[in-house]
């Protein structure tokens, strides 16, 4: 793993704690936490529309993919799948987009203003979004725009997140003030300076928030719930939903279509991971 | 092509805090001025007033007779290198000296070719396609300068560059920074708190302090004839001793109220005889060939740089002498010096 | 200047606009709302506080703010302090723990409504792998404490418990946050208490924990913010806010339930006030609490702010 561990290289061991009792944590740690995960895997790989029984093996004696044929035939998965990929594949970039734009802005505009949006935004993460949704709809429903995807694009407008313009501002002005009057010397325009200075420095911040912006779309089920009817639209956490709520005794199927809802969400946390999780050594490290 | 920079009742406040109170400086074409203060004196505000990242809020600069004091930064064809030689830790040491010129519309093989060319000026040519978290202190400052260079700025601004090198690689990039200059020629404004680097380095030194200029000279008249107390107590290592002229010093007239002597520890001789006034040693450091003699004459602190050879020992008491040409008079209340009739005589 | 500052606005101006028209145009109009009777098809008509005054007497209302309060009081604190203590078991390079601090993270990636479903699965009373392994060791259909295995699903407390339970697994971007500030302590703090001769318990008390002070209280308040939303699409896939009547009944669930099932958009708005106000009481309280114990010294580090 590619984690920077700068107190680590010091000493093996504290006081009182040998290194071989961590990796024993670490090894807990990881199937405590991998578990949930695997017993979803192995509950989908049995054969569906069995009558239950009580206490049916962990793992079955006969593991099958028929759950997940099931699945995507009665759950029209693909299609779904296909709704989710568009969604995201404009959804996300756009989000990221917004985010460093106003995190940057706000790392360069005059206090009041970064404050005044600050306040804004923490107030904005305060509203539930239970709360939004009903004049969010209204107004979606007077532009016509329910039924399409257009409003789970929306989202992007706010970054997705209003914490995530906050996560950019921080880290633009991490940067040091000589790299940006370099760029004022240099007659940079505030947006030659964001793309050309500021934003390649802030890799793994992109890395990592957009992991987060691709988790929150792809997973997002309260939006889709209110804004589409037609099965054509739906999205894999709607279509998933339905078929949920179309047999919900046959378990190995809404547990296989789980899985397939996953996979994605899990690929890109592990691509991810070892963006974010890499940098440039800081300045004056040697 | 490089240009004189003429600055005229520059002042430049942030909030409540006054940086520079109407600055006036004319740096003739060409020339290296030397900004020495202690910190807090307004050395970086005036270098970022001369290069427009701080607006000011009076006065006008002018950059080979053309008032700039409306252009942006970008616009006054200026480069700094900042005290933490701040290198784009996302590019090659190449593309960081090429950085300005790609914005700037260059091609990649001519900005190549005109990277390679400033850092062979600087003798960082070898590092090229490194990255700068794999130079040392001393290679991220020629790189500094390099990318500094290579615009072929009309004033060139350096502000404390070597100050976070250790010292034997400060003296080095000091008389390499030198041999830059004097081959380009550049006009510059180099800004340091280190009285040694501005001897050495300056065709004129000007002395800034709370935001304005006490003394702007050659390095020879801001040793021999500071203009203010603050002046000689800061230029020398160590400064001027200051005593009362009523003390345990006097000049030749006899006492004198309302003025101090100042006199250079390198100018105070012991051994002397009465009338000489004596003075008890309280510590000596010996500093190579020299020794600085710690001593307390009639109440008051005094220092002396001796030859080592000759050192007293701590508890000594010894006879002090000062010449009377060696003497300098500043009024009490203004600080400014007091003209000396044996001082005219001799200036030329 | 000028041309900096335009286009510096230009650039926050999508964000602006999202914030506006997304957030708080839209809130300000479900505060108004809540003063209106309306379905959103006939006309709605003005009606004072009678909203709210119907909130105090509504069973489901009283059931969830109780509810809510009490999977706040349990859940924030239990996932701060598993947070942390994974943190500072994983902070230091050993084998495995790489491995560990990517498994911290993969159930909070799961998407909400597969993880609501995978929970439904585990929480089975019956055929579910967590009832099955607390029998493992235990006779004759009890677990291995002697005691019947919980009904996670049917029984009031259980139910409940289920819906923490699945909290503590989503711990990853809080864990992540300890994780970070933890490496960027400096290690001088550590040697110097290793040179006083402290013991593990105190170089954790009177070293990291002050030291952390800061970054946890905000994860606390996030925490806290999120918390009463969090819980809302585990009880409307798990447990539909059963048992019957209101077990798992939270306010996000009710505001979500007359809103769209019962097209009482003036109440569901009122309960959406409801919501705001408990939200900004309890993030008062915390701040409240935090200043006093910051102003008496336990909390012994200000929030810094980077790149000051």
């Amino acid at each position: 793993m590619v984690w920077h561990d700068f107190a680590a290289k010091r000493r093996s061991t504290v006081r009182g704690v040998p290194q071989r009792r961590r990796t024993y944590g670490a090894v807990a740690v990881t199937l405590l936490f991998t578990a949930p995960l695997a017993l979803l895997v192995t509950g989908s790989l049995r054969e569906p529309g069995l009558p239950p029984v009580v206490a049916p093996p962990l793992l079955p004696d006969d593991p099958g993919l028929t759950a997940y044929q099931q699945a995507i035939t009665h759950g029209d998965l693909v299609r779904a799948a296909a709704n989710s990929m568009l969604v995201a594949a404009v959804g996300v970039p756009l989000s990221l987009l917004v985010a460093s734009l106003a995190g940057f802005a706000l790392a360069r505009l005059p206090r009041l203003v970064t404050g005044t949006v600050i306040a804004l935004s923490v107030l904005a993460m305060m509203v539930p979004a239970t709360a939004l949704l009903l004049p969010r709809f209204v107004l979606f429903r007077t532009l016509h725009l329910t039924d399409t995807l257009v409003p789970l694009v929306a989202p992007a407008l706010i970054a997705t997140s209003p914490l995530y313009p906050l996560i950019y501002y921080l880290a633009f002005r991490a940067i040091p003030a000589d790299s940006y009057d370099l760029c004022r010397l240099a007659d940079l325009t505030p947006m030659q300076t964001w793309r050309r200075m500021a934003l390649p420095q802030v890799q793994p911040v992109t890395a990592g928030l957009a992991a987060l912006t691709f988790v929150l779309t792809w997973s997002n089920l309260l939006d889709p719930m209110v804004y589409l009817y037609d099965r054509a639209a739906f999205t894999l956490p709607l279509a998933l939903r339905a078929l949920a709520a179309m047999d919900p005794h046959n378990q190995p199927v809404f547990l296989a279509g789980a899985v397939l809802t996953t996979l994605p969400t899990l690929l890109v946390l592990g691509i991810a991971q070892r963006r974010f999780l890499h940098s440039y050594a800081p300045e004056g490290a040697s | 092509m490089t240009a004189g920079l003429r600055l005229r009742g520059v002042s430049l406040s942030r909030g409540a805090v006054t940086a520079l109170r109407g600055i006036d400086l004319a740096v003739p074409r060409g020339e290296l001025l030397v900004v020495l203060g202690p910190s807090g004196a307004g050395k970086s505000s005036l270098l970022r007033a001369i290069a427009g990242l701080d607006p000011v809020t009076a006065g006008t600069v002018a950059i080979g007779g053309r008032d700039v004091t409306a252009q942006r930064p970008g616009q006054r064809n200026v480069s700094m290198v900042f005290q933490n030689h701040s290198l784009l830790p996302h590019l090659t040491v190449a593309d960081n000296i090429a950085f300005g010129d790609r914005i700037r519309g260059a091609g990649h093989r001519a900005a190549a070719a005109r990277a390679a060319q400033a850092a062979a000026t600087v003798g960082c040519q070898d590092l090229l396609a490194r990255r700068p978290h794999q130079l040392s202190g001393g290679e991220r400052q020629r790189v500094a300068l390099a990318r500094a260079l290579v615009r072929e700025p009309d004033v060139f601004l350096l502000d404390e560059p070597l100050a976070n090198l250790d010292a034997e690689l400060r003296l080095r990039m000091r008389t390499e920074i030198r041999a830059v200059h004097d081959r380009l020629g550049t006009t510059t404004v180099y800004v340091t708190h280190d009285q040694s680097e501005a001897m050495a380095l300056g065709d004129r030194i000007a002395v800034l302090r709370d935001g304005r200029f006490e003394q702007v000279g050659t390095p020879d008249e801001v040793w021999r004839q500071p203009r203010t107390r603050h002046v000689a107590a800061f230029v020398g290592a160590p400064g001027m001793n200051l005593l009362p002229g009523d003390g345990p010093l006097t000049l030749p007239g006899g006492p004198a109220t309302g003025v101090e002597l100042g006199v250079r520890p390198e100018h105070v001789t012991l051994g002397g005889t009465p009338p000489d006034p004596l003075g008890e040693v309280e510590r000596v450091e010996v500093l190579g060939e020299d020794a600085l003699v710690h001593l307390t004459v009639g109440g008051h602190p005094l220092l002396a740089r001796v030859p080592a050879a000759a050192r007293p020992a701590p508890g000594d008491r010894v006879g002090i002498g000062v010449a009377a040409e060696h003497l300098h008079v500043f009024d009490t209340a203004t600080g400014e010096r007091v003209p000396q009739p044996t001082a005219a005589g001799r200036a030329g | 200047m000028d041309r900096d500052r335009r286009q510096l606005l230009l650039m926050l101006l999508p964000y602006l606009v999202g914030l506006v028209a997304l957030v708080l145009l839209p809130a300000v109009a479900t505060m108004a709302m809540a003063f209106t009777e309306s379905d959103l098809i006939a006309t709605s008509r003005f009606v004072g506080l009678a909203n709210f005054v119907e909130l105090t007497r509504d069973p489901a209302v009283r059931a969830a703010v109780g509810n809510s309060l009490s999977y706040l009081a349990v859940s924030v604190p239990l996932r701060l302090v598993l947070a942390v203590g994974l943190a500072l078991l994983l902070h230091r390079r050993a084998r495995a723990a790489g491995t560990a601090r990517v498994a911290v993270l993969l159930p909070g990636a799961v998407p909400e409504l597969a993880y609501g479903l995978m929970w439904l699965w585990l929480l089975n009373p019956i055929q579910g792998p967590v009832n099955q392994l607390l029998l493992l060791g235990g006779e004759g259909g009890r677990t291995m404490f002697g005691t019947l295995p919980p009904q996670w699903l049917t029984d009031p407390e259980d139910a409940r418990a289920g819906i923490v339970l699945m909290s503590l697994f989503t711990i990853g971007e809080t864990f992540v946050i300890v994780l970070t500030a933890r490496l960027a302590l400096p290690p001088e703090a550590y040697e110097l208490a290793e040179l006083e001769g402290a013991r593990a318990g105190q170089v954790l008390r009177r070293v990291t924990l002050p030291l952390l002070a800061p970054v946890l209280a905000v994860l606390v308040l996030r925490d806290t913010l999120m918390s009463l939303q969090a819980s809302f699409v585990p009880t409307l896939v798990v447990t539909g806010g059963g048992p019957p009547p209101y077990a798992t009944t939270y306010l996000s669930l009710v505001l979500y339930q007359d809103a769209f099932e019962y097209l009482r958009y003036g109440y569901a708005a009122a309960v959406a006030a409801l919501m705001l106000g408990l939200t900004a009481v309890a993030v008062l309280i915390q701040w409240r609490l935090l200043r006093r114990w910051a102003s008496s010294g336990a909390v012994g580090v200000e929030v810094r702010r980077p790149g000051n």
